[in-house]
């Protein structure tokens, strides 16, 4: 493969993952006049606007830069099958939020582990798909330790309306895109529950600056949380009311089940499961992290006044 | 085999390699006055700090070379870089004399068998085909791991060792470990102290070790250095690096490393590809587990104190007077299994797998052409040291972790483990000094201490079976008495001072610095104390509470370098 010839010249960009994300990617790159391949399992009208669709993953794995933009929960699977078709000239970034198993291993591990691929790099900040789609002006982060893939990132997103920022901490911004989709649970359940603006901006700063803490523990820099990929995402979120963490986190503070909170966000949350499990991760290593605690007892179904009271008012 | 290692055509060889390196640095130096003026602020700084005419007189060179470097035009520039590339190339290529090598390889054993156990040469010598063979060692020092897969990779490939960096002893042993597996022998950058070294320099002299002046700081030495690494590579030699930078002060296994040389291999390997060649390079990660360390006392009194962490170099210690190294090998010997070297799995220098053809795979076992880490998407080699930097570090990490995997671990180890959570309980919220000053103040009944090392070793058997860890040949089937009993007679006038002595109601701790060294080779595997964890791994929050005043005037730090090496 490596012999072949590609796109000749111009940016090229293959995307995995036919979902809103995925596609609205797929959008992006063409305002670039990048050369576009999506590979999606479902009909797409997008081919009319110069996205070339594909199911054939070694098409897909034609190009060099790919981007893959597929539900966690599928990630290792869809990494596996496409690590078939990579080689080690590839450059492969993701923009999948939330960290996987027991071990909170990053999608970027999971990359190391199921292809050949290691020019790796991830996508994170606060663009929203609905903004990629309709070509409003936002800002994304792309995180890698390889310059040319960043390189390759901005080549084939930014545009003026699209500005595409990078950090070498890959890492952190894994660690800080899957922190935010917890936290944004817990603004949506303390806005819901009649905080005024005081209460959720000291919520929201101490839950970013615990998040850095715990970003900082898992080996990455914590000033990543503190940034575009980290806060700005966060701020990002909250102003969503569809955000599925935000519509999660107001259910449960209007006192519906879990199961009811879930299916009433209809995509699947990530940070459901995955609280409990940075909360374990924290504790073995000694961060203290009020806000995931009281997240815990968000999703334990506890009453908004206990929680709040709880996490603001027990430190003396 | 002899044939095929281009180590043995060095000294014919080496004229080509110092003018290869001269070439590449005087074309690769983009600017001639920075790396010039780079190299005078800092011979200047060293130099004025010390004495001695030849000192005095290089001073005074490079105080005019600062001097007069501003107005030089730049082919006068270019023509001072290359005298002084040309004259750090041929001071740090080293020489090869495969008679020395022969008779080194063949005679060192009895050789340090006679400095060691006289009483063993004396059987040697009526059996004189003994003499040959290499066997004397044989039950002392264990070599272990894919010998088989190794020996027919360096047919076609050119392996870099990366082992684990404890004591002076290290070039030595391991340079008899490859010789034992019947491994071609390696060329690898010592210390220019070492070479001062009487005891040492002996043996390194003529063995393919070239010497690394580690008071030069500046980027032309370094540059040279590399460049040099580069070229033997790329010609295929064999080459041993020690990533830890330095012996592990703290005893603990490398978590982080130094991988300026370790990086080398990656514009290596994309020369020889851009080349047409066919010849890859692959890593050999490797353990050296030591029952006793003959520096342990320095090492760990080093990492202790505030002064270590400007030190880099210790001239002075164990390794230098010859008593010392004569009476700690003869204990060394008298123990069976007492030095173990342990190859990990090898990969290729992007983290993959390989197979004795040196073929790499992935991890789910695909095979992968190494070629196109270092090409661009039409398949054309790129050299890029920015990338390779990232893939330098992400095999730093694949290093570190088959270090933790193919960590001995060792009646000393254990035992000091258990003794050191002994002090620990004694010491009421202890941080790590106030333990340290528990200087024969404990005492534990036998029984006791035999009951926590079988706890302890039944974890280590528990960890061996995920692949985390290894249990040194003789702790696997020895009791939990019997272990500290080979702990207590390892230790006994191994070291200037006593670490553990029998008293009647036990056993009394009297060396916690030395039992903190020991115990730190488990500290990693969560099995000791973990003072040295870097960001990212769990941390007890004990250590961080309240560390003032130090043993022996050590001033409190509650984060000491991590893994030692600086």
């Amino acid at each position: 493969m490596s012999g072949e010839k590609r796109n000749g010249g111009r940016a090229g960009v293959g995307v995995v993952g036919g979902g809103p994300w995925g596609v609205a990617l797929a959008l992006a790159a063409t305002r670039t006049g990048a050369d576009v391949t999506l590979y999606t399992r479902r009909d797409h009208p997008e081919g009319d606007k110069g996205v070339r669709i594909t199911t054939d993953l070694a098409e897909v794995a034609k190009q060099r830069l790919l981007v893959v933009a597929v539900p966690s929960s599928v990630a290792r699977e869809v990494l596996r099958a496409l690590g078939d078709h990579l080689d080690g000239t590839h450059l492969v970034v993701h923009g999948v939020r939330g960290l996987s198993g027991e071990s909170l291993e990053t999608v970027s591990d999971l990359m190391r582990e199921e292809t050949p691929a290691r020019r790796l790099g991830a996508l994170g900040g606060p663009v929203q798909a609905n903004e990629l789609t309709e070509g409003r002006p936002s800002a994304m982060v792309c995180g890698s330790r390889f310059p040319e893939v960043t390189a390759a990132v901005i080549a084939a997103f930014q545009s003026h309306w699209l500005r595409v920022d990078k950090t070498p901490d890959l890492r952190g911004l894994e660690w800080a895109s899957a922190l935010v989709g917890c936290l944004s649970i817990g603004v949506g359940f303390a806005s819901q529950a009649g905080a005024g603006p005081g209460l959720l901006a000291a919520l929201i700063s101490r839950g970013v600056d615990e998040a850095a803490r715990i970003t900082a523990a898992a080996g990455a820099d914590e000033r990543t949380m503190l940034g575009l990929g980290g806060y700005g995402d966060l701020l990002a979120s909250i102003a969503l009311e569809d955000r599925p963490e935000v519509v999660v986190g107001k259910a449960l503070a209007r006192g519906l089940s879990l199961e009811q909170a879930q299916s009433e966000a209809r995509l699947r949350v990530e940070a459901i499961q995955l609280i409990p499990r940075i909360a374990e991760f924290a504790k073995a290593r000694k961060v203290h992290v009020p806000t995931i605690d009281a997240l815990q007892r968000v999703l334990a179904g506890r009453p908004a006044a206990d929680v709040l009271g709880r996490l603001f008012a027990a430190e003396k | 085999m002899r044939a095929d290692a281009p180590i043995f055509g060095f000294n014919s060889a080496r004229e080509g390699i110092v003018r290869e390196v001269v070439g590449r640095i005087s074309s690769s130096t983009p600017d001639a006055l920075l790396t010039l003026n780079d190299a005078a602020y800092h011979e200047i700084k060293r130099l004025e700090a010390s004495k001695g005419k030849k000192a005095r007189a290089e001073l005074a060179e490079w105080q005019k070379l600062a001097r007069t470097v501003g107005r030089m035009s730049d082919a006068e520039r270019r023509g001072r870089l290359r005298e002084l590339a040309e004259h750090y190339g041929w001071d740090v290529a080293g020489n090869f004399d495969g008679r020395v090598y022969d008779l080194s390889t063949r005679l060192l054993p009895p050789l340090v068998t006679a400095l060691l156990a006289p009483r063993k040469l004396l059987s040697l010598a009526r059996h004189p085909r003994k003499l040959v063979s290499l066997e004397a060692l044989g039950d002392k020092v264990l070599v272990e791991g894919p010998l088989e897969q190794l020996r027919e990779m360096v047919k076609t490939g050119t392996a870099v060792y990366v082992p684990t960096h404890q004591s002076n002893m290290d070039s030595i042993v391991f340079g008899y470990a490859l010789e034992r597996a019947g491994l071609p022998p390696a060329t690898y950058g010592a210390g220019k102290n070492l070479f001062t070294n009487p005891v040492l320099s002996f043996f390194m002299h003529n063995l393919g070790a070239y010497r690394v002046d580690r008071r030069l700081r500046h980027s032309l030495y370094k540059e040279v250095l590399k460049t040099y690494s580069t070229v033997l590579l790329e010609r295929g030699y064999h080459s041993l690096f020690f990533p830890g930078g330095t012996r592990a002060r703290s005893g603990g296994v490398e978590r982080r490393l130094k991988l300026g040389l370790v990086g080398t291999a990656f514009e290596a390997y994309a020369r020889t590809v851009a080349a047409g060649r066919e010849r890859r390079i692959f890593f050999v990660p490797a353990t050296i587990n030591y029952l006793i360390t003959l520096e342990a006392e320095t090492l760990i009194a080093d990492y202790l104190s505030e002064a270590g962490k400007g030190r880099f170099i210790i001239e002075d210690d164990e390794s230098s007077r010859l008593g010392r190294v004569a009476a700690f090998s003869r204990k060394l010997l008298d123990m069976n299994g007492a030095v173990e070297i342990r190859f990990g799995a090898p990969i290729d220098p992007f983290g993959n797998r390989v197979d004795e053809q040196c073929r790499s795979f992935d991890r789910r076992g695909r095979e992968i052409d190494p070629a196109t880490y270092v090409e661009d998407g039409e398949g054309k080699v790129v050299l890029d040291g920015v990338r390779d930097t990232q893939y330098t570090r992400d095999l730093g990490e694949a290093i570190c972790q088959s270090y933790l995997s193919n960590t001995v671990a060792m009646s000393t180890h254990v035992v000091a483990a258990a003794c050191f959570a002994r002090l620990r309980q004694a010491t009421p919220g202890g941080d790590l000094f106030s333990v340290l000053r528990q200087r024969d103040t404990v005492v534990v009944p036998r029984d006791e201490l035999a009951r926590d090392v079988s706890r302890l070793k039944e974890q280590v058997l528990d960890m061996e079976k995920r692949g985390e860890i290894v249990a040194g040949d003789w702790l696997r089937h020895a009791s939990g008495g019997d272990v500290v009993e080979r702990a207590v007679r390892a230790f006994a006038g191994t070291h200037s001072t006593p670490v553990l002595v029998q008293r009647r109601g036990g056993i009394c701790i009297s060396d916690p610095n030395l039992l903190f060294y020991y115990q730190n080779r488990l500290a990693a595997h969560g099995l000791a104390w973990d003072t040295l964890a870097p960001p990212g791994a769990p941390v007890e929050l004990s250590r961080l509470a309240g560390t003032h005043g130090g043993a022996q005037g050590a001033p409190p730090h509650a984060t000491p370098d991590p893994g030692g090496a600086r």
